[in-house]
């Protein structure tokens, strides 16, 4: 089967029914990178380093979910609430064992501890969970709308509702509570935010607890559309990274428009110019801005010092 | 130094903004062949900033910067990249020592070669006897200077670990590599002991004397100033007070209220 | 009996001194001691099981593209996420272009490594702008980009390309697929031998390659480059020089890599080329040791040939949690790698030595 060539017999047309599909879908996936992204630049801003293990803890505790929704058949709700308190203690333990001991290395090998956690979490699950695979279900099973004949399942706009308002609730709660405040200035500067009595090390703990529960509900959403293994997050987590990219790591909105951005242009080429390419056109295209705009849509270029 | 007067670093108004902050402020001096200039001026003058317009760290300053070659053509160093510096002959150290903490001495001295070499990586990689007997020829150059700082003994020592003093000296040595023509140094003294302050006074007279290499630099220390000094030129919020003798400037009524007044 | 040790001991020092004057020699002998351990398998005396003899390959792959890895991370204080990628290059180009166009396989890895050589100025050039910690993430994409080519494009064609036997210099065929020995008449079949014997040679050759990178002003360029780049500009140290130039030795032996695999294997799989392949790599460099040659090759055995002969039959595929706790752990309380554990413990011993010679003396001194 060759995608390249199907999209120039214009059986794709571009009409509003498909262009609906491809958005429908797009803001399904969008708010699973979105959701993985918040959680990444999260603990970008209170530990300075990029935790390329935020799609491996939500494998991990997706597979607790998994577990659970298995093996006693509990509702997918309650499921998803066990999830999100183990994902919780996963944080903590992440920050308490791995990070915290770690603030004195330096960003490069910091980056590589965070690569390291990937391979222990793979590792890990076989050892936890056995090497089968786990199925979950979607939040609502059945329901959807037709728009202009293209599906939008219920599920969709409650993963998007939720998403929205998880972000809005984060974004408020940075800027606008004392916490927040605590997350804003230890981002700026750690040791001065410490000297000044800001209690860095909560901040930074409940920062990976979080980003945690982000990167889970992100896997909770995503495994309905295949299962449970240990690398059904490698592609959000990899996707979340572009968007932060994207967006640029310095604020919170970028990561999230970059999300939504990616989704879209990765749906949009996949259907319309080739499944084969899209994602080397995509990515491509992504490394060509980065070249152009290293920082980001919404970055700023750091001071040099001498 | 009666002999005419050759200009080798000329600054020609040169301002220098960091965004509202006006670091240079219109600032002109100049300095001459083998003559030691000092600059100073309070904890943030802008005598940093100096060093880092004249070695091209910031290209976007006002005014300019001259460089004048052996032969005594004029360069204006803006034309030039910061990697260009070097081979113009100018070479410099660092407030904050800039070294390779986990590498020799002697290895960190060659680096201030770096640009002298003629062999490629390709050369390097097949070790053909071009690169060994280039590598054996700065090595004796690098040993030589090293034995001049008065630390020969150390040359095989990592970097990491050594005292404040002997990386200062190390840095030296890295500048006096190249076979500069001048030299920039930006704060040479500070954290010494007052021995360790003497014997680089010494070191600088004869750094000038025995290498014909000219001296720009920034030092608080006052008696170490006012000691190795041709010149003095002194500055405070990036502006000029005044050029002159060491024993002028420390009479100067404007100096001792910006600068020695402020001490006081 | 000695005289005969004094004169054992000089012949030591003499051949120590020997060392220091060619240190490319001391490759060259270890590579020697590979070469006899690969006989293992031939003859009963060395105790080299074919497991071993497996697990060696592996590791004489790894260390090459390790290397690479050291060199980019250790000395010029970048990271790449491509490795894998670009291993899988060199296994696929090789691949395609002796199979689909019939080249010879010189000219095949030729054309591989100079296509790699290109890949890696693109990734240089990009590094100039993208630095810091956004380096690993745009080198993962180049990662992901590689991989998707490889697993979705027609060409590569599913599971895998068979090369089948490869012949070199355009005389010796050899064919991977004999066993050891031959089970009618029980003769041993060296044709693996000789793949284990190019892989050594190629290995110690990089070796020897990237020791005179390092130890020439090119290798002290890359330190002065990453350790300060202020210093190193204003010694007139291009910085974009260096960077394209670490990134391009970098992804030219990852691709070398490559090209062993398939040399050896006779194969080159397209799923294989993934994150995890590089971080493995990234493991035995920060395990092994950061600027250290044989503490590279150090790391590939303790990532891959410890969990896999000597930790699977006892716990079980613990190879990931092995090497990701071994990463985190090194990096947290032994950063130099576990090869300066011998120098550490040389050190540790004077030391000892020295206060127990201090203590007989004072001990002498309250005596006398
Ligand atoms: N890269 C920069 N970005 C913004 N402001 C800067 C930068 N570099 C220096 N400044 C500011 O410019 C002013 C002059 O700094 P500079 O380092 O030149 O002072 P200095 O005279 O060398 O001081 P010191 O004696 O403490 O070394 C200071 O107010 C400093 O904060
Ligand atoms: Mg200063």
């Amino acid at each position: 089967m060759s995608g390249a060539l199907r999209s120039f017999d214009g059986v794709k047309r571009m009409n509003i029914t498909n262009l609906l599909r491809v958005l429908f879908n797009s803001l399904n996936t969008g708010s699973v990178y979105a959701l993985a992204a918040l959680g990444i630049v999260l603990i970008f801003r209170t530990s300075r380093t990029t935790n390329f293990a935020q799609g491996s803890i939500g494998t991990l505790n997706a597979y607790v979910a998994g577990y659970l929704f298995m093996t006693f058949g509990w509702s997918i709700w309650v499921v998803a609430l066990a999830s999100m308190a183990t994902a919780f203690v996963t944080g903590i333990l992440i920050d308490v064992f791995v990070i915290r001991p770690a603030a004195k290395v330096n960003p490069i090998s910091k980056q590589i501890i965070t690569l390291g956690l990937i391979i222990v979490i793979v590792g890990a699950i076989p050892f936890i969970f056995g090497v089968d695979t786990y199925q979950l279900s979607r939040f609502f099973t059945t329901g959807a709308y037709t728009v202009a004949g293209a599906t939008l399942r219920h599920n969709t706009i409650f993963v998007v509702l939720l998403s929205l308002f998880l972000m809005s609730a984060i974004f408020w709660f940075i800027q606008y509570t004392k916490w927040g405040l605590a997350i804003r200035v230890t981002a700026s500067d750690e040791t001065t935010s410490r000297l000044m009595g800001v209690p860095t090390k909560t901040v930074t703990m409940l920062s990976w607890a979080t980003a945690a529960m982000l990167g889970t509900l992100a896997a909770l959403i995503i495994a309905p559309q295949g299962s449970v293994n240990p690398n059904f997050m490698v592609d959000v987590q990899v996707n979340a990274f572009f968007a932060g990219v994207l967006g640029g790591f310095q604020t919170f909105y970028g990561a999230v428009i970059g999300a939504y951005i990616i989704a879209f242009a990765r749906n949009f080429t996949n259907f319309y110019i080739s499944d084969i390419w899209a994602d080397v056109i995509v990515y491509s295209s992504i490394l060509v801005f980065l070249y152009l705009k290293p920082f980001g849509l919404f970055g700023k270029k750091p001071i040099r010092k001498v | 130094m009666n002999s005419p007067k050759k200009p080798i670093l000329e600054l020609n108004k040169v301002t220098m903004r960091f965004g509202g902050l006006v670091a240079v402020d219109n600032l002109s001096f100049t300095v001459h062949e083998k003559e030691i200039v000092g600059l100073i001026g309070p904890n943030g003058a802008g005598k940093t900033t100096v060093f880092n317009c004249a070695t091209q760290f910031y290209d976007d300053y006002e005014g300019d910067i001259r460089f004048y070659t052996e032969a005594g053509d004029s360069v204006d160093l803006r034309s030039k990249k910061v990697t260009e510096i070097a081979p113009l002959g100018i070479s410099r150290t660092f407030q904050n020592i800039e070294l390779v903490q986990d590498l020799s001495i002697l290895d960190n001295v060659l680096i201030g070669a770096h640009y002298k070499f003629e062999t490629g990586v390709f050369r390097h990689i097949f070790k053909t006897k071009k690169a060994r007997d280039e590598e054996q020829v700065w090595k004796a150059r690098a040993e030589e200077i090293l034995k001049f700082m008065n630390i020969a003994h150390l040359k095989h020592f990592y970097v990491a670990g050594q005292p404040y003093g002997i990386l200062k000296k190390i840095e030296i040595a890295r500048a006096m590599m190249m076979n500069p023509r001048l030299i920039i140094l930006d704060e040479p003294a500070a954290g010494l002991t007052d021995y360790e302050t003497d014997e680089l006074e010494k070191l600088v007279y004869r750094i000038r004397d025995e290498y014909n290499i000219s001296i720009l630099l920034i030092e608080h220390d006052m008696g170490f100033v006012m000691n190795i000094c041709d010149r003095v030129c002194a500055i405070n919020f990036g502006k000029y007070i005044a050029m002159d003798t060491p024993k002028n400037i420390q009479e100067h009524p404007e100096v001792k209220e910006a600068y020695l007044g402020s001490e006081a | 009996m000695k005289k005969c040790m004094e004169c054992m001991k000089t012949r030591w020092n003499r051949f120590v001194a020997l060392l220091k004057r060619h240190p490319p020699l001391q490759y060259v002998i270890f590579g020697g001691m590979l070469a006899i351990m690969g006989l293992g398998p031939y003859f009963g005396i060395i105790p080299v099981s074919t497991a071993m003899f497996g697990a060696l390959i592996t590791v004489m792959i790894w260390t090459v593209a390790a290397l690479g890895i050291n060199l980019l991370l250790g000395y010029g204080g970048l990271i790449s996420l491509a490795t894998a990628g670009f291993m899988g290059v060199g296994a696929l180009g090789v691949g395609i272009f002796m199979t689909e166009y019939g080249w010879p396989f010189e000219l095949a890895a030729l054309m591989t490594l100079l296509i790699s050589g290109a890949l890696g100025l693109l990734i240089g050039i990009f590094s100039l702008k993208v630095s810091g910690i956004y380096l690993a993430i745009g080198t993962l994409f180049v990662g992901e980009i590689l991989r998707r080519i490889f697993t979705n494009v027609p060409i590569f064609g599913g599971e895998r390309i068979n090369i089948g036997e490869i012949t070199f210099l355009g005389r010796f065929t050899i064919d991977r697929n004999l066993p050891f020995q031959d089970f009618a008449t029980g003769a041993s079949q060296y044709e693996r031998y000789w793949l284990y014997l190019i892989l050594t040679v190629l290995m110690v050759l990089t070796m020897i390659v990237v020791h005179n990178i390092v130890k020439s002003s090119t290798g002290r360029a890359f330190m002065a480059m990453s350790r300060s780049e202020n210093a190193a500009q204003s010694m007139g140290i291009s910085i974009i020089k260096y960077r394209l130039i670490a990134f391009i030795v970098a992804t030219m032996l990852a691709t070398l890599g490559g090209i062993m695999y398939a040399i050896y294997f006779q194969n080159a799989p397209t799923e294989a080329w993934t994150l995890i392949l590089s971080l493995m790599i990234i493991g035995a460099v920060v395990v092994g040791g950061l600027k250290s040659i044989f503490g590279t090759f150090l790391g590939a055995v303790i990532i891959h040939l410890v969990p896999n002969l000597y930790l699977r039959p006892l716990f079980g595929d613990v190879r990931s949690l092995f090497t990701g706790v071994l990463i985190i752990v090194v990096i947290l309380f032994y950063p130099r790698g576990v090869v300066f554990v011998v120098t550490d413990l040389k050190k540790l011993w004077g030391k000892l030595k020295k206060r127990l010679q201090g203590r007989k003396e004072t001990a002498h001194d309250e005596q006398s």
